[in-house]
C-alpha cells in the first residue's frame, strides 16, 4: 500500500502548511516588508476578512497594490499589498470604497478623516544616508509627500523630519534618490479600526 | 416545436460573454490607469493599442472613463456590474467562519445569488460560472481522446465527497482565519488568475491548481472536480434543494434512446427521472432528446421512476407487443 501511504502523507503535508509557522512568514523578513492598502484592518482580521477578489487591485488607479502569491504563507495567498518603493499609494481610497467585504474600511478622501483613520506604516529616515543630512541639500521626499508639513516637516538644508502624522503612504520612500533608499516605511500590521 | 432545445445554445452564448467580461475587465482597468495618469504619449505600442481598443470599446457606454468603469469591476467570485455589487454565496460563508463576524453590506451583496440559487439550484454552475466553461470544453476534449483511442477514465466517486470538502473548507478556514474556498474554487481562481496574467504580470499559483483540476476531469472521472469535489457545487446543491424549476421526463414521448445521459456531463440519469440536487439546469438533454420529452417544468420536486418510454421498445414488450415493422414507423 505504497500508494495510500504516499497520498496521506501528502495530505499531511498539506494540511500542514496551513498551519503556519509565523516566525517563516515573509512580513518578519526586511527583503518582503510589505503594507496593506489604506484602511486595512490588522493583519489577523484583515486575513479572515479578505475574501481575495482582487477589486482592490483592479479599481487603483496607481496600480501599487500587487497580490502574494505564496510569500508569505498560505494564510495570505492571493491577498493584496504595497511594497512603497516599488509604486506607492496615492491615498485615493477607491480600494476602501470597493472592498466588499470591509477588509479595507471605507475612508473618506479628506485630510481629516485619512489622518485619523490611515495608519499604513510610519516613515523613518535613515541619517546615514540621506543626502540632506549628509550636507547635500535634497529634499525630494518632503516634496513627494501628500501631507507636507504635517507628516513630514523640514529643517536645516532640507532635513526630513517625520512626525507621528505619518500615515505611511510611502511616496516618500518611493521618490528618495538615494540607492538604496534613504526614507523607509516601517510598516504598520495593527490597522485603524473605523469605529 | 419545443423553444427549450434553444436553451441550451443561449447558455453558451452567456457563458461566453462572461469568460469574455472576464478578459475584457482587466484591459479595462488597464486602460482606466493610462487615462488617469494622462499618459498615453508615454504608452508602449502594445499599451497604445490596449488603450485604444478599450477607449473603442467603452467610448458608447461611458462618458468619464476614469470614474464610470468603477462600476464594472471584480470577478463572478465578487464583483460589480453596473454598480451593483455581487458576491459568491460561498465566499461569504468562507468569510462568516474565517472571521466569526458578520459584515453585513457584504451578506447584501449575496443576496441576489442565494436567491436565484433556492429558485433555480446549480444555476450558476451550468450557467454563469467561468470554470464551467473550461470544463465543458475540456469534457469535450476528452471525448475527442477516447475516440482517438486514448484511454479515458470515467471513473464513479461518491456524489457526497464535496459536502465534505465544503465542510472541511469551513472547518480549516475556522482555524487557520483565512477564506480557503477562494483557493480551491475553480470559478474564483479563473476570475483572478485572468487579471493576474493581464494587468499583474503572469499565472500564480492558483492556475497550477486549476490545470490539475482539468487533469482530473480528464484522467480520473468526467467533469470530476464540479460533481465530486467542488465546495461552491456543494453549496448550491444544498441552497437549490428545494428549487421550484426542474427538468421533467415525458414517459409518454420518451423512446428509451438514453442520449440524455450519455450527454450529461454530471452523469446524471434523466432517462430514469434521477436529476436529484446535482443537476445543473444546463439543458443539454433537452437539446439532444429526439422526441421532446424532457422538459423544464415548475415544480418542487423530482418525478420517481416512471417505467420505461411509451415509445421505447422495453415498453412494447411489458405491453407484449410485437415490435413494430419498420412500415409502422
Amino acid at each position: 500500500m505504497y500508494r495510500r501511504q504516499f497520498i496521506q502523507s501528502l495530505v499531511v503535508a498539506g494540511l500542514g502548511s496551513l498551519i503556519q509557522d509565523e516566525s517563516k512568514a515573509a512580513r518578519y523578513q526586511t527583503s518582503m516588508r510589505f503594507i496593506r492598502p489604506p484602511g486595512a484592518l490588522s493583519e489577523h482580521d484583515f486575513e479572515s476578512r479578505c475574501i481575495r477578489c482582487g477589486q482592490c487591485g483592479e479599481i487603483c488607479p496607481n496600480r501599487c497594490i500587487q497580490f502574494f502569491d505564496t510569500q508569505n504563507g498560505l494564510a495570505s495567498l492571493d491577498t493584496p499589498y504595497i511594497i512603497p518603493r516599488e509604486q506607492a499609494c496615492i491615498l485615493c481610497m477607491k480600494c476602501g470604497e470597493v472592498c466588499p467585504t470591509g477588509a479595507i474600511q471605507k475612508i473618506e478622501r479628506e485630510a481629516g478623516s485619512i489622518l485619523q483613520f490611515v495608519k499604513m506604516g510610519q516613515a523613518r529616515v535613515d541619517e546615514q544616508l540621506c543626502l540632506s543630512f549628509q550636507g547635500k541639500t535634497c529634499g525630494v521626499c518632503y516634496r513627494a509627500c501628500p501631507l507636507q508639513d504635517i507628516a513630514i516637516r523640514i529643517g536645516m538644508l532640507e532635513q526630513p523630519h517625520v512626525s507621528t502624522a505619518c500615515v505611511g503612504c510611502g511616496l516618500c520612500e518611493r521618490s528618495c534618490i538615494q540607492i538604496p533608499q534613504a526614507i523607509r516605511i516601517i510598516p504598520n500590521q495593527q490597522g485603524k479600526q473605523v469605529t | 416545436m419545443n423553444w427549450q432545445m434553444h436553451l441550451n445554445k443561449l447558455r453558451w452564448v452567456v457563458l461566453s460573454m462572461v469568460m469574455f467580461m472576464l478578459i475584457l475587465l482587466p484591459f479595462l482597468h488597464l486602460y482606466q490607469s493610462y487615462v488617469a495618469a494622462h499618459a498615453y504619449d508615454l504608452l508602449s505600442p502594445a499599451e497604445k493599442l490596449i488603450y485604444d481598443s478599450m477607449e473603442l470599446i467603452s467610448a458608447p457606454f461611458v462618458s468619464d472613463p476614469e470614474t464610470d468603469l468603477n462600476s464594472f469591476k471584480g470577478t463572478s467570485w465578487s464583483g460589480k456590474l453596473f454598480g451593483i455589487t455581487l458576491s459568491d454565496p460561498l465566499a461569504l460563508l468562507g468569510q462568516i467562519t474565517a472571521s466569526k463576524h458578520i459584515y453585513w453590506p457584504f451578506v447584501v451583496t449575496a443576496l441576489i445569488p442565494i436567491l436565484y440559487s433556492l429558485l433555480l439550484g446549480r444555476f450558476y454552475c451550468g450557467w454563469i460560472c467561468p470554470a464551467t466553461f473550461l470544463y465543458e470544453l475540456n469534457d469535450n476534449l476528452g471525448t475527442w481522446l477516447k475516440r482517438a483511442g486514448l484511454p479515458i477514465s470515467q471513473r464513479r466517486l461518491d456524489r457526497r465527497i464535496k459536502y465534505m470538502v465544503l465542510l472541511a473548507g469551513m472547518v480549516i478556514g475556522m482555524l487557520s482565519s483565512a477564506v480557503v474556498f477562494a483557493a480551491i474554487y475553480p470559478p474564483a481562481i479563473i476570475g483572478r488568475e485572468i487579471y493576474y496574467a493581464i494587468a499583474v504580470g503572469g499565472f500564480g499559483t492558483g492556475m497550477v491548481f486549476f490545470l490539475l483540476t482539468l487533469l482530473f476531469d480528464l484522467l480520473v472521472a468526467r467533469r470530476g472536480f464540479c460533481r465530486y469535489i467542488c465546495p461552491g457545487g456543494a453549496l448550491y446543491a444544498l441552497l437549490g434543494r428545494f428549487r421550484v424549476i426542474r427538468i421533467q421526463r415525458n414517459v409518454l414521448s420518451c423512446n428509451d434512446c438514453a442520449k440524455c445521459n450519455t450527454v450529461c456531463q454530471f452523469g446524471l440519469d434523466p432517462w430514469h427521472d434521477d436529476f436529484g440536487q446535482e443537476c445543473n439546469n444546463c439543458s443539454a438533454c433537452i437539446a439532444i432528446c429526439p422526441t421532446e420529452a424532457l422538459i423544464f417544468k415548475i415544480k418542487t420536486t423530482d418525478t420517481t421512476y416512471q417505467g420505461a418510454g411509451h415509445l421505447g421498445q422495453e415498453y412494447k414488450k411489458q405491453q407484449g407487443e410485437k415490435k413494430p415493422s419498420p412500415g409502422e414507423l
